[in-house]
């Protein structure tokens, strides 16, 4: 998930949280806020009815000591005062029942206060009907919850924006440094725009990273082009002067076997220097990649160099490959030694009266072209690491390779954005995949 | 046929010059471009040899100079830069052919036999083998009168190579560097050059037991031919 999208979203969840929470706090808030108040008006009233007790005397009230009792049309309020046992003292106010001569039983906050005229004790009430509280804090709870949901909206819109605004420098330091870039090969640096100094420092680190990392790139390249350079005027020179000496009259047939030992090492020398020297190429983008080429004819090239190879081993091998599919913008050199060293292996690592298959199919806009052989498979550990170089897994029985084929073979495929992908088992056989790219294949 | 070998790697230079005066070419050697520009200037030469990498010279200058003296000497470059557009610049500037270090001695020579055909238009290659007629300008081996046509174009790369340098005892190692020369390949080992020839060898008995085509034991194959 992005981070404006978290942002945006926590925003959102916890202000919600909280208006839900005062929401539902509302009704107990209102129901303490206008009991406090009805009391306050309760007190009032019973204070200035005891005003007028005490000016005009309880006969206003009370006459030859029967009960007062007063209400209003609808009943939402109403006072009583009677006579009680003198003993009797009450000071309270609290909700209750009062059931009228109508028979109706309505619920009441009730004010009940004793109080002594000459000798008498009396008991006053004053109920005000709880009906029209409780009535008024649903619409109120509602409005509050309305006007809480508006602003909330407004306010996760404005973090939205300034979020998307402050994140734009995040958002375009990854779009254009980290997605979709080729690493290492970064163009030119451009720095991203922005006052916020965490962003600053983030474009500025990936920028020295990448550099220190295409630098370090650039020197190894740079010394294993220059070092297989190097090495080739000596190994020039050496391979001369065993030439040479093959032809000298006094040199015996037990010498020349140990100067052809002396051939066999050098020889491994030399495929070395030039593998390396081949991939570093292939690496510094040395290669034209202007070449169209049918995919059967170029298998066949492959087929003519290396049937010998099949023959010896005695295996089958079956190509399945359309005669109209051509490769554009490859080079043929590089593709012709990616096919090589892929049907190489595939023989090298094979059993005797073993089998190859290679067939081409399109899948969506791609074209995949496998190369499936019967051989010795490869462990499902040792999988991740076959492209490395000088890696070698798999015993053949000839101990004659120094692991480089497989590098040969990503390093060319990469230079042409081909995507290779490996399946193997164990004893039964090994796929190796070549995903082609759309622009890569022309079917005429 | 006379040579000139420009090549500032001292070492590689003489033995340049000992395995071409053994096929017959006289040389002369150059360790430096200025020496060199001078013998262009001065003598004819039938072959220049070229190391691009000269120490106070661009090679391809010399090229340039060649060109321009109106020498019609066939030029090899020899190198150990491989780069793309070395090798279209040379060709382009007139250089015959292109041999990167580090090659074999016997591939320079099947070069340089390639380019005298090409040049000198020799009609007259073929080469009779106890009644095997081996036609290297076409290509064709034949009979008597009837045509050997199972024969692989690898496997006649092989026997014009060996051809080539009659008499001599060709290692299977420089066999497969020359048939196999432009494949960079993962593994250094040679023995496929023996299934080749036994295939030669089976294909060619079908008329006559091809005797001239020798196994040196533990060392490789040769073609003796009686000059």
């Amino acid at each position: 998930m992005k981070l404006g999208t978290k942002l945006t979203l926590f925003n959102t969840i916890s202000k919600l949280v909280i208006v839900v929470l005062f929401v539902l706090l509302v009704p107990v808030l209102i129901k303490n806020i206008s009991s406090n108040y009805v009391d306050s008006k309760l007190i009032k009233q019973k204070n200035k009815l005891l005003q007028i007790v005490k000016s005009q005397g309880i006969e206003t009230y009370i006459v030859n000591g029967e009960a007062y009792g007063s209400y209003l049309p609808l009943k939402d309020e109403y006072i009583s005062l009677d006579e009680v046992d003198p003993k009797y003292f009450l000071d309270t106010i609290q909700r209750g029942k009062r059931l009228f001569s109508e028979g109706d039983t309505l619920e009441y906050r009730i004010l009940s206060h004793t109080f002594k005229v000459k000798n008498k004790n009396y008991l006053l009430e004053i109920g005000k009907s709880v009906d029209t509280l409780d009535e008024t804090s649903i619409p109120l709870q509602n409005i509050a919850f309305e006007v809480l949901l508006g602003m909330i909206l407004l306010t996760v819109l404005a973090d939205q924006i300034y979020s998307t605004y402050v994140l734009k420098p995040l958002r375009i330091i990854i779009k254009t440094k980290l997605v979709g870039q080729k690493f290492p090969n970064f163009q030119s640096y451009r720095k991203v725009r922005t006052t916020t100094s965490d962003f600053e420092h983030l474009d500025l680190s990936i920028h020295k990273m990448v550099e220190t990392i295409a630098d370090k790139f650039h020197k190894e390249r740079e010394f294993i082009s220059n070092a297989s350079h190097e090495l080739m005027t000596p190994i020039s020179i050496l391979q001369s002067k065993i030439e040479n000496m093959f032809e000298e009259e006094d040199v015996n047939d037990e010498l020349k076997v140990r100067l052809l030992e002396m051939q066999k090492i050098l020889n491994r020398l030399k495929s070395i220097t030039k593998t390396l020297l081949l991939i570093s190429q292939i690496e510094n983008e040395q290669f034209l990649k202007e070449d169209k080429v049918s995919v059967s004819e170029l298998l066949q090239d492959v087929y003519d160099e290396i049937s010998i190879r099949l023959q010896d081993k005695n295996i089958d091998y079956e190509m399945n490959v359309p005669d109209n599919w051509y490769m554009v913008n490859i080079n043929k050199f590089l593709l012709f030694n990616l096919f090589f060293n892929l049907i190489n292996n595939a023989i090298k690592y094979n059993r005797e009266g073993g089998s190859i298959s290679i067939t081409a199919v399109a899948v969506h806009d791609k074209f995949v072209i496998s190369i499936t052989d019967t051989g010795i498979g490869i462990d499902a550990e040792a999988l991740p690491f076959i492209f490395n170089r000088f890696k070698k897994f798999r015993q053949s029985l000839q101990q004659d390779s120094f692991g480089l084929g497989l590098p040969i073979v990503k390093s060319i495929a990469g230079f042409h954005d081909i995507e290779i992908d490996v399946s193997s088992e164990k004893d039964v056989g090994s796929t190796f995949k070549l995903i082609l790219p759309a622009m890569l294949i022309v079917v005429d | 046929m006379n040579v000139l070998i420009i090549e500032d790697e001292k070492a590689l230079a003489q033995e340049l010059e000992i395995f071409l005066t053994n096929y017959n070419y006289i040389c002369e050697v150059c360790y430096d471009g200025a020496s060199a520009s001078e013998k262009i200037a001065t003598n004819l030469y039938d072959f220049i040899l070229i190391d691009l990498g000269l120490p106070d010279y661009d090679g391809l200058d010399l090229l340039k100079e060649l060109k321009k003296s109106g020498s019609d000497a066939a030029c090899i470059i020899l190198t150990a830069r491989t780069e793309i557009d070395d090798r279209i610049k040379g060709l382009d500037l007139g250089a015959d052919d292109y041999l990167p270090k580090p090659f074999s001695l016997l591939e320079l020579q099947s070069r340089m036999q390639a380019i005298i055909r090409r040049k000198f238009g020799v009609k007259n290659n073929i080469m009779d083998l106890d009644g095997f007629l081996i036609d290297l300008t076409n290509r064709t081996i034949s009979y008597g009168t009837s045509a050997v046509n199972t024969i692989t174009k690898k496997e006649f790369d092989l026997i014009a190579y060996l051809i080539l340098h009659k008499n001599r005892t060709l290692t299977r190692m420089q066999l497969s560097e020359h048939i196999w020369g432009s494949v960079v390949n993962n593994d250094y080992d040679s023995n496929y050059i023996d299934a080749h020839i036994k295939n030669i060898r089976k294909k060619l008995n079908a008329f006559a037991p091809p005797d001239w085509l020798e196994t040196v034991r533990g060392l490789g194959y040769k073609i003796k031919i009686n000059a």
